[in-house]
């Protein structure tokens, strides 16, 4: 992958299209198709809006640093931020026939990232200091 | 920054909402504003053509499951039309043709309100 692996935001849903186009310029470089490409950058967005939201309550002078990085054929997007420690892998899969019967919003976004990447992985290094990874394999016919 | 617009027609009763653009979680509340204008003015039949629409996140999503409920309890329904593959995919993935009527053409779409 060329040009820098790094972009660090402010936490604020105004720069989650940075993010987007970002990681999207990555993924291209590493030949996914449009359809994984969208899957990667909204599970991206997801993440990146629910710390925005959820973990820094909009307070823009918090801020996100998003990684990319190529390891055992695996596309790696790493969002490093400070907040409190919340790990997406512990939080239950909603059911979705009983999600539209009664017509619940929101808490989507945790599912979408696990059934759009292989792979979710957390880590709360205390005190305060959060490394959320996403994580898509290159498929080997590539 | 990337934009999003919305442009609304009528077509008797019914409104089209044709949307442009990136819906995620920066630029849902415009979808949302409207959707409460809809309300307001008791307007309940509704298309969402997603022709122009480039990109939606769950924030998005979160807007038609918001107001869906109040459209069919008052004799209209949200009824969506002219989905890309790429934005299907991410309704269909999730379920949403459970609860969503879903129509390539806007046309389509417009008639199921008329039968």
């Amino acid at each position: 992958m060329t040009n820098a692996n790094k972009i660090v935001i402010s936490s604020s849903t105004k720069n989650l299209s940075k993010v987007r186009n970002f990681v999207e310029n990555k993924a291209n470089e590493l030949g996914f198709d449009s359809n994984e490409i969208n899957q990667i950058i909204l599970s991206v967005d997801e993440a990146c809006t629910n710390i925005i939201k959820y973990t820094h309550n909009f307070n823009e002078n918090e801020n996100i640093e998003v990684i990319t990085e190529l390891k055992n054929k695996e596309f790696r997007i790493i969002m490093k931020y400070k907040g409190r420690d919340f790990d997406p892998n512990k939080m239950q899969e909603p059911n979705m026939n009983e999600y539209f019967n009664n017509f619940k919003v929101g808490g989507l976004g945790i599912p979408m990232m696990k059934k759009f990447m292989n792979k979710v992985e957390y880590i709360h290094v205390n005190p305060d200091m959060n490394s959320l990874t996403l994580i898509k394999s290159i498929q080997n016919t590539r | 920054m990337e934009e999003f617009n919305i442009d609304i027609k009528n077509n008797n009763d019914i409104t089209i909402l044709y949307l442009e653009g990136f819906l995620d979680a920066h630029t849902s509340g415009e979808l949302e504003k409207s959707f409460e204008k809809l309300i307001e003015d008791k307007k309940y039949k509704i298309v969402v053509n997603f022709e122009k629409l480039s990109y939606i996140s769950s924030a998005g999503l979160g807007v038609f499951m918001a107001y869906i409920e109040t459209m069919r309890n008052n004799n209209g329904d949200v009824k969506l039309s002219n989905m890309s593959d790429k934005i299907y995919n991410i309704f269909d993935m999730l379920g949403f043709p459970i609860l969503f009527e879903i129509y390539k053409e806007e046309n389509t779409a417009l008639e199921k309100f008329n039968q």
